[in-house]
C-alpha cells in the first residue's frame, strides 16, 4: 500500500497542539477515508477502511489539530506464512501543511507499540522506491530493505518491502552460547548462515 | 432479518416466466433472480458499518468489491465509446485516413510512428490492450484489405505481438509478467497475418519503385512506366518514400530477428546478427526522417514536442486508450502514459543492443564461462524481451542451447571426463534432480534482478538438500570397502568430484544473493559491515572449493598457482 511525505507550506504549530487518538468507530472513519482519499492515488473502496479499522481498531491512530485529523495511519495484524505474526502498516498520511514535524513518525510509533505488546515478531510495509520522505522515516525507525519488488506499482515504479524485526527472546539465549560480535544475522540470512 | 426468507420469496414472484423483469435467460448454469426488493427492505433496515454477507465472504473477500458506476472500478461506465463498432461508426479509424494521398501517407507514418511508442510501452510493462490495440486499425482487420499499405502494416504487428507474446509465455518463468501477455479477446491469430511479409515485401518493392522513379532525371523517365507515386506532391516524394521505406524494412528485419533467434540450438544467432545491424541501421534512418516529417506535417504542431509519439509530432489518428477496457480487465485500467516516439526508438535501440550481445555468445558449453557471461549481462538491466530470449537460449528440451546434456555440462564443470557420462551412477535419481536444479538455476538468472534475488535466495535450500543426498551416497559408496586413493572405486570418486562442485556453485550462488543486494539498494551503510563479512566468508569458501577441486582432478595433488584461486566472477 501506500505512504505519502512532501515538503510544501508549512502549517505553524507546536508539536504539543497535536492530539493523537486511537480509531474510536464509526464517526472517525469518513475522517481517515477523506484524508487517504485526498493524499493518495490508489481507490480504496469503503470495504477495504472497513477491512482494517473494524478488524483492527487498536492499530489506527489519527492525529488533530485544533479539531481538524491531519494525519491517520492504518494498519493491520495476523498470521503470515512460517506462522510468523507479522503487523502490516497498510497507509500513512499526513496532509502537507503538516509534513516534516514528526507526526508520521508519532503516529507509526504508537502503532507499532502496539503491534509489539499484541506479540508481532516483526513488521512490514511497502513504500515507493523513490518515496525518499517514507524510506528514510522508516529507516530512522530501524526498517530494513528486505525485499525489493520490480515494479510494484501500477506507474511502474519498483517498492521495497521494509521490514522491521523486533527482537526475540531466543536470540538472546543464541547470542549467549556464541562467539558473536554485536551483529545477529538478518532473518533472510538466517538460512545462509547455516549453511556456512 | 432473514436474508434467505426474502430472496426465495423474490425468486418464487419471478419464477420460470420472466417477462418484464429480466431480460436476460436462464441458461444451463445460470438463474437470475432480480434482488431489488431484497435491497429495498436492506437499505430500510442496515445501520451504518453493517454488512450482509454469505457464510464464506468476509470483510477481505469485500475489498475487491467493486462500485458500481464508480468509474475507477466500474468497467461498464462508458468512457467515450461504449464498443469498437461504436468508435469506428463515430468515425475513429477512417479507411482511407484521406482522399488526399499526402495527407493519407502523413497519418499513415504517424500511425506507424504511434504504434512503436505504443509497443515499446508494451513491452515495458503495460497491457498490450491500452498500448498496441488501442489502435482500432488493429482490432479490425477486414476493414483495411482495402489499403495495401495499412493492411500489410497492421499484419506485420499482429504477427510480432503474437510472436513477442509466445515467446514470454514460453518462458514461464514466474507471473510478473502475466500482465505482458494477456491478450484476452484481442486478435493476435487474425487469418492471413502468416502472410504479413510477403505483403509487406509487396508494398515495400512498390515503394522503391516510386523513389527511383522521382529520383529519375526527366530525361530518363519513361512515360510508359505506369508508376503511380505514393503521394501528390511531387516536391517530397523522395523524402515520403523514405520515411515509409525505412519504417517497413525495420519491422520485416525485426520479424526475422524475432524467428532466427527462435530457431533451435542456437543455430540462427549469426543470421539474427544481421537482421539486427539492419533493424538499427533503419532505425537511424527513422530517427533522420524526423525532420523532414516535422518540416511538412499537416495542421499544427504538438508543443510538447519531447513527449510527442510521432516524429511529425502530430497526434496519431485512430487511437483510443480506453478502446478495449471492457474485455482488458475486471476492473478499468488505470491511464497510462505511452512512451515518447525518441524514448521508444532508445527503447528498441537497447533491446537490439542486448538481443546482439546473446546473439554473438559463442555458445560456450563451460559452465562457468556461462554464468560469468550471464551476470555481466545483467548488469545492463536488460528488459524483459531480451531476458527471454536469454533464457530461451539457455535452456532448451532440458539442454544447454539444446545441445548439451545438462549432466554432461554438470561433469565438465565438476572437472570430470566424458567418460564419466557412460558411468552406472549417473542415472541415479539424485542425478536427475541434480540436473533439474541446475536447469532451475539457470532461468533464474535470466530473470530481473529483484525477483531473482528472491528465488536464489530461495534454492539455497534445494542446493543444500541435493548435496545431503550426494554425501549419503558417497558414504555408502566409500564405506563398501575399496579406497579411493588407489582409484578402484569410480562411483565414490565421481560422487566426490560432484560434491565438491555442488559446494562451490553453493557458494557462488550465495555469493550472487550478497551482491545482488548491492546493485537493488537493499542495504543501508550501516548494515555494509555486516554484509562484507557475509561476502568475505562466502569468497573464501568459495576460493576453497574451486582450489580443491583443481586439486582433486589433478589427482597427484600439485598445487595450482595462486592467481587462479581469484579469478571468479562478480
Amino acid at each position: 500500500m501506500e505512504q505519502v511525505q512532501e515538503k510544501q507550506r508549512k502549517e505553524e504549530f507546536d508539536a504539543s497542539e497535536i492530539e493523537y487518538v486511537s480509531y474510536g468507530g464509526e464517526h472517525h472513519l469518513p475522517l481517515i477515508m477523506n484524508l487517504v482519499d485526498q493524499e493518495l492515488s490508489e481507490p480504496y473502496s469503503i470495504f477495504t477502511y472497513r477491512y482494517f479499522v473494524y478488524l483492527w481498531p487498536q492499530l489506527s491512530f489519527m492525529a488533530f489539530h485544533k479539531g481538524k485529523c491531519v494525519g491517520t495511519v492504518v494498519c493491520k495484524m495476523g498470521d503470515h506464512r512460517d506462522s510468523k505474526f507479522r503487523g502490516y502498516i497498510a497507509m500513512l498520511v499526513v496532509i502537507k501543511p503538516y509534513r516534516g514535524r514528526g507526526i508520521a513518525t508519532e503516529l507509526v510509533t504508537r502503532s507499532i507499540q502496539v503491534m509489539m505488546e499484541s506479540g508481532c515478531e516483526e513488521v512490514t510495509l511497502e513504500a515507493e522506491v523513490t518515496n525518499e520522505g517514507a524510506l528514510a522515516l522508516y529507516g530512522r525507525l530501524g526498517f530494513i530493505r528486505a525485499k525489493r519488488l520490480f515494479r510494484y506499482y501500477l506507474n511502474g515504479v519498483d517498492a521495497f518491502r521494509l521490514k522491521l524485526l523486533f527482537p526475540q527472546p531466543e536470540m538472546a539465549d543464541r547470542d549467549d552460547t556464541q562467539n558473536h560480535d554485536d551483529h545477529s544475522p538478518r532473518e533472510e540470512y538466517s538460512e545462509l548462515h547455516r549453511h556456512l | 432479518m432473514d436474508w434467505k426468507s426474502t430472496e426465495q420469496a423474490s425468486m418464487e414472484r419471478h419464477a420460470p416466466n420472466h417477462s418484464s423483469s429480466s431480460s436476460i435467460p436462464a441458461t444451463e448454469n445460470t438463474v437470475w433472480a432480480d434482488a431489488s426488493p431484497l435491497l429495498d427492505t436492506v437499505c430500510k433496515e442496515l445501520r451504518d458499518g453493517e454488512l450482509i454477507h454469505g457464510d464464506n465472504f468476509n470483510l477481505y473477500a469485500a475489498m475487491s468489491a467493486l462500485e458500481i458506476m464508480d468509474p475507477k472500478m466500474d468497467s461498464g461506465i462508458i468512457n467515450k465509446y461504449a464498443s469498437v463498432d461504436e468508435a469506428i461508426e463515430d468515425g475513429l479509424a477512417p479507411v482511407p485516413i484521406s482522399i488526399d494521398k499526402t495527407v493519407d501517407v502523413q497519418c499513415i507514418i504517424d500511425i506507424i510512428d504511434h504504434l512503436l511508442a505504443c509497443e515499446a510501452t508494451w513491452h515495458k510493462g503495460h497491457s498490450l490492450a491500452q498500448t498496441v490495440f488501442s489502435c482500432a486499425y488493429l482490432v479490425r482487420p477486414e476493414r483495411t484489405l482495402s489499403h495495401a499499405l495499412l493492411d500489410s502494416y497492421c499484419k506485420v504487428i499482429r504477427a510480432t505481438c503474437k510472436a513477442v507474446t509466445t515467446i514470454v509465455s514460453d518462458a514461464r518463468t514466474h507471473e510478473e509478467e502475466d500482465l505482458f501477455t494477456m491478450s484476452y479477446g484481442l486478435p493476435l491469430n487474425v487469418e492471413g497475418d502468416e502472410k504479413c511479409l510477403s505483403l509487406l515485401n509487396a508494398v515495400e518493392e512498390n515503394i522503391s519503385r516510386q523513389l527511383r522513379a522521382c529520383k529519375a532525371p526527366l530525361s530518363k523517365r519513361k512515360p510508359l512506366e505506369d508508376i503511380e507515386p505514393l503521394q501528390t506532391n511531387f516536391d517530397l516524394e523522395e523524402g515520403y518514400c523514405k520515411a515509409l521505406l525505412c519504417r517497413l524494412r525495420f519491422r520485416k528485419h525485426f520479424c526475422h530477428v524475432l524467428s532466427c533467434m527462435r530457431r533451435p540450438q542456437g543455430r540462427g544467432l549469426e543470421l539474427a546478427r544481421k537482421h539486427i545491424a539492419s533493424c538499427i541501421s533503419e532505425l537511424g534512418s527513422i530517427l533522420n526522417s524526423a525532420e523532414f516529417l516535422m518540416f511538412n506535417a499537416y495542421g499544427t504542431c504538438e508543443d510538447g514536442t519531447e513527449d510527442r509519439t510521432t516524429a511529425s509530432g502530430r497526434q496519431a489518428i485512430g487511437f483510443d486508450a480506453n478502446l478495449n477496457s471492457r474485455i482488458s480487465a475486471p476492473t478499468p485500467p488505470r491511464s497510462i502514459k505511452i512512451l515518447s516516439w525518441k524514448k521508444a526508438i532508445k527503447y528498441f535501440e537497447n533491446l537490439l543492443h542486448h538481443l546482439d550481445i546473446i546473439c554473438s555468445y559463442p555458445l560456450d558449453p563451460s559452465l562457468d564461462a556461462l554464468l560469468r557471461f550471464v551476470a555481466q549481462f545483467q548488469k545492463a538491466q536488460p528488459d524483459l524481451v531480451a531476458r527471454v530470449h536469454l533464457q530461451l537460449l539457455l535452456v532448451q528440451d532440458g539442454k544447454l542451447y539444446g545441445r548439451y546434456p545438462v549432466l554432461a555440462v554438470i561433469i565438465r564443470a565438476a572437472r570430470l571426463t566424458e567418460v564419466i557420462m557412460r558411468h552406472d551412477i549417473l542415472k541415479n535419481e539424485y542425478f536427475v534432480q541434480l540436473g533439474q536444479i541446475v536447469i532451475n538455476m539457470l532461468k533464474i538468472l535470466c530473470t530481473n534482478a529483484a525477483w531473482q534475488r528472491r528465488k536464489l535466495g530461495k534454492i539455497l535450500q534445494d542446493w543444500r538438500a541435493i548435496y545431503s543426498q550426494l554425501e549419503l551416497a558417497f558414504r555408502k559408496e566409500s564405506g563398501e570397502g575399496s579406497s579411493i586413493s588407489n582409484g578402484e572405486n569410480a562411483s565414490a570418486g565421481i560422487l566426490k568430484h560432484i560434491l565438491i562442485w555442488v559446494e562451490e556453485q553453493t557458494y557462488w550462488i550465495a555469493h550472487r544473493f550478497l551482491v545482488l543486494g548491492f546493485e537493488l539498494e537493499l542495504y543501508s551503510p550501516s548494515e555494509y559491515c555486516m554484509v562484507y563479512w557475509y561476502l568475505s566468508v562466502v569468497l573464501i569458501r568459495l576460493a576453497e572449493k574451486k582450489h580443491l577441486k583443481m586439486t582433486v582432478s589433478d589427482g597427484s595433488g600439485r598445487h595450482t598457482s595462486t592467481s587462479r584461486l581469484f579469478c571468479f566472477q562478480g
